[in-house]
């Protein structure tokens, strides 16, 4: 049913919308998707924060960048290439640094993120450098190109549905109640026999793999990178996707990477105030509804319909 | 008490504490302690608080290494395994404090406890394979029973955390059979709990007991302790000071002195070990 509705809002938009500007600003919607998605998974259901993975983000937009600009390889390739990549790095950080936990966790992954943001600004004979890396190919599948924004936006949302079908499978199986039982007592949850600490460094490095897989959709769309698109800041703004939309719900994470996305967009009426404006929108959500806005929405729908005491299947999405 | 679960003389235990010692820094909390759990029995843990008791259920677990000395299950070394090992080779727990998940209802909280007993993995979960499928049927119908066992049925859509306090006792025993343990650690399980619910508690761990499980527990309740146990070893300070049937136990000179006191001496069930 979910599924129906987001299907047909996805064909409604890209049919109907013949703005240029509007289906850009909704296939970033589709690629922060991912990326809320995502960061969700590790976040949301398994509790452990991640403030770097705006560099997972960019190792996918610059390896596909430089395998496509300087080496001219396909950008699917360049895609396998950049998914390998992730998983190995992903495993790489997180076997040493989800012993760690809390704020712990939240320095380790910080500094991470720094990191990341270095080498692609260190690294210039690669990755160009504060100017950049310029002429990132546009996609195409045998005669299908997707160089139209139309198109494009079809092709992300593909990606994000996709993701948001399979992580809600994940989540809905032994492997989903075993992450949410990390987070709900890491030490019942080892006494219930589940490998925690395997476990966490999995999760890892699925929300790595979308985070690459969105960076690899961004360089295709924009055909232009620069550091600044994967800085620290881009990491707090994965996190407030995830913490806005509703921690430990796909669909809101959907929801919260709508809203991050569109808002700063239709916030610029208020001119010099946007940003006191876009602040004080934050502040009222997580006042109002500091369980995010799905569940938010949910729980005054479930109030209103009197069911106290029970958690029906459809609280957690 | 008689013992009619016991087991025929000669099986090998199924859990061996052998020459155990643990300290925290200046304090030692085990020291030199051996005992032997025989299957099919109900085997109780009792000393005053900090004699050792909690600490020697986290040296079972595997949730701390034991300084040294060794713990054997099934005839074979635990020394170096894990927690989470433990729990697939048969060795389940409860906690003093409960740990439900909280965000879970009563049936996903047993169905976490299936998790040793499924085995499909990211791919399988996504894919769902038919194989997949089947497995989460069966865990969803092993959970349901269980809740029937303990008789929750009624509040397998609830929040755990919702349940009343006796309740969740409960769910949590249904949660640790769900792994199919060959010996369930219970921490306190009758604290908290009135003198109805330990009553049924009682009745429960005794239909655990007859449908093969191991038990081995801590707990305060004298009466509860001397009622179901095969056998009771009583710690102090860290150190083995008695170990019997609840009868050698409660006559136990030392044990009087240090624990249970005139009065629950006086109780001595002796009189009925007709």
């Amino acid at each position: 049913m979910r599924y129906l509705i987001l299907i047909a809002a996805v064909l409604a938009a890209g049919i109907g919308l013949s703005s240029p500007y509007q289906l850009q600003l909704l296939t970033f919607v589709g690629i922060n998707t991912l990326l809320a998605v995502g960061l969700n998974m590790l976040m949301g259901y398994a509790g452990q924060i991640s403030l770097g993975h705006a560099a997972f983000y960019g190792l996918g937009a610059y390896t596909t960048g430089v395998l496509t600009v300087h080496y001219q390889w396909s950008p699917w390739s360049a895609l396998a290439a950049a998914i390998v990549l992730t998983v190995i790095c992903a495993f790489l950080i997180a076997l040493p640094l989800l012993s760690l936990s809390g704020f712990y966790l939240g320095m380790g992954t910080l500094g991470f993120g720094m990191i990341g943001f270095v080498v692609f600004r260190q690294w210039s004979s690669l990755t160009g450098g504060d100017s950049g890396l310029v002429g990132i190919p546009a996609l195409e599948i045998g005669p299908l190109s997707f160089s139209s924004p139309r198109s494009y936006f079809f092709l992300v949302w593909a990606f994000a549905v996709l993701s948001i079908f399979l992580c809600e499978r994940l989540i809905d199986s032994r492997i989903g109640r075993a992450l949410r039982a990390i987070h709900d007592s890491e030490r019942a949850a080892s006494s219930m026999g589940i490998d925690t600490g395997r476990l966490k460094v999995h999760i890892f490095v699925l929300s790595a793999l979308l985070a690459a897989v969105g960076g690899f959709l961004y360089a295709h769309l924009v055909s232009f990178i620069s550091p600044s698109s994967f800085d620290f800041l881009v990491s707090v703004r994965m996190v407030t996707m995830v913490v806005i939309g509703g921690m430990a719900s796909i669909w809101g994470a959907l929801l919260g990477a709508t809203l991050m996305t569109i808002l700063p967009e239709t916030l610029t009426v208020f001119h010099e105030y946007e940003m006191i404006v876009y602040g004080l929108i934050m502040i009222v959500i997580m006042i109002l509804l500091p369980q995010g806005l799905f569940r938010g929405v949910l729980d005054i729908y479930e109030h209103a319909r009197k069911k106290p005491g029970r958690t029906s299947a459809g609280s957690r999405g | 008490m008689n013992t009619p679960g016991r087991s025929p003389d000669g099986l090998p235990p199924v859990l061996g504490v052998d020459s155990v010692s643990k300290s925290f820094g200046g304090i030692q909390a085990l020291n030199d302690i051996s005992f032997e759990v025989l299957p099919g029995d109900i085997h109780a843990l009792i000393g005053p608080n900090g004699a050792g008791k909690t600490t020697l259920l986290n040296l079972i677990t595997g949730n701390f290494p034991a300084d040294s000395g060794r713990v054997t299950f099934d005839g074979a070394g635990l020394n170096g395994r894990k927690p989470f090992e433990r729990v697939s080779l048969g060795i389940a727990r409860t906690f003093q404090n409960i740990e439900l998940f909280g965000s879970m209802s009563v049936l996903e909280n047993v169905l976490v406890g299936r998790h040793v007993k499924t085995g499909c993995g990211f791919f399988g979960a996504m894919a769902r394979f038919s194989r997949v499928v089947k497995e989460e049927r069966d865990a969803r119908s092993k959970a349901l029973e269980l809740l029937e066992f303990v008789g929750l049925s009624e509040a397998a859509s609830w929040r755990g955390t919702e349940l009343p306090f006796g309740w969740q006792r409960f769910l949590e025993i249904a949660r640790a059979l769900a792994t199919e343990p060959k010996i369930l650690l219970l921490d306190e399980p009758a604290s908290g709990l009135n003198p109805v619910e330990t009553a049924s508690l009682a009745e429960l761990l005794e239909k655990i007991r007859n449908s093969g499980i191991t038990l081995l527990l801590v707990e305060h309740d004298m009466n509860l302790v001397m009622k179901i146990s095969d056998r009771v070893l009583v710690l102090n300070h860290g150190m083995k000071l008695a170990e019997g049937t609840p009868c050698e136990v409660q006559a136990n000179e030392a044990v009087i002195s240090a624990y249970l006191g005139r009065e629950q001496a006086g109780k001595a069930c002796c009189a009925s070990a007709s």
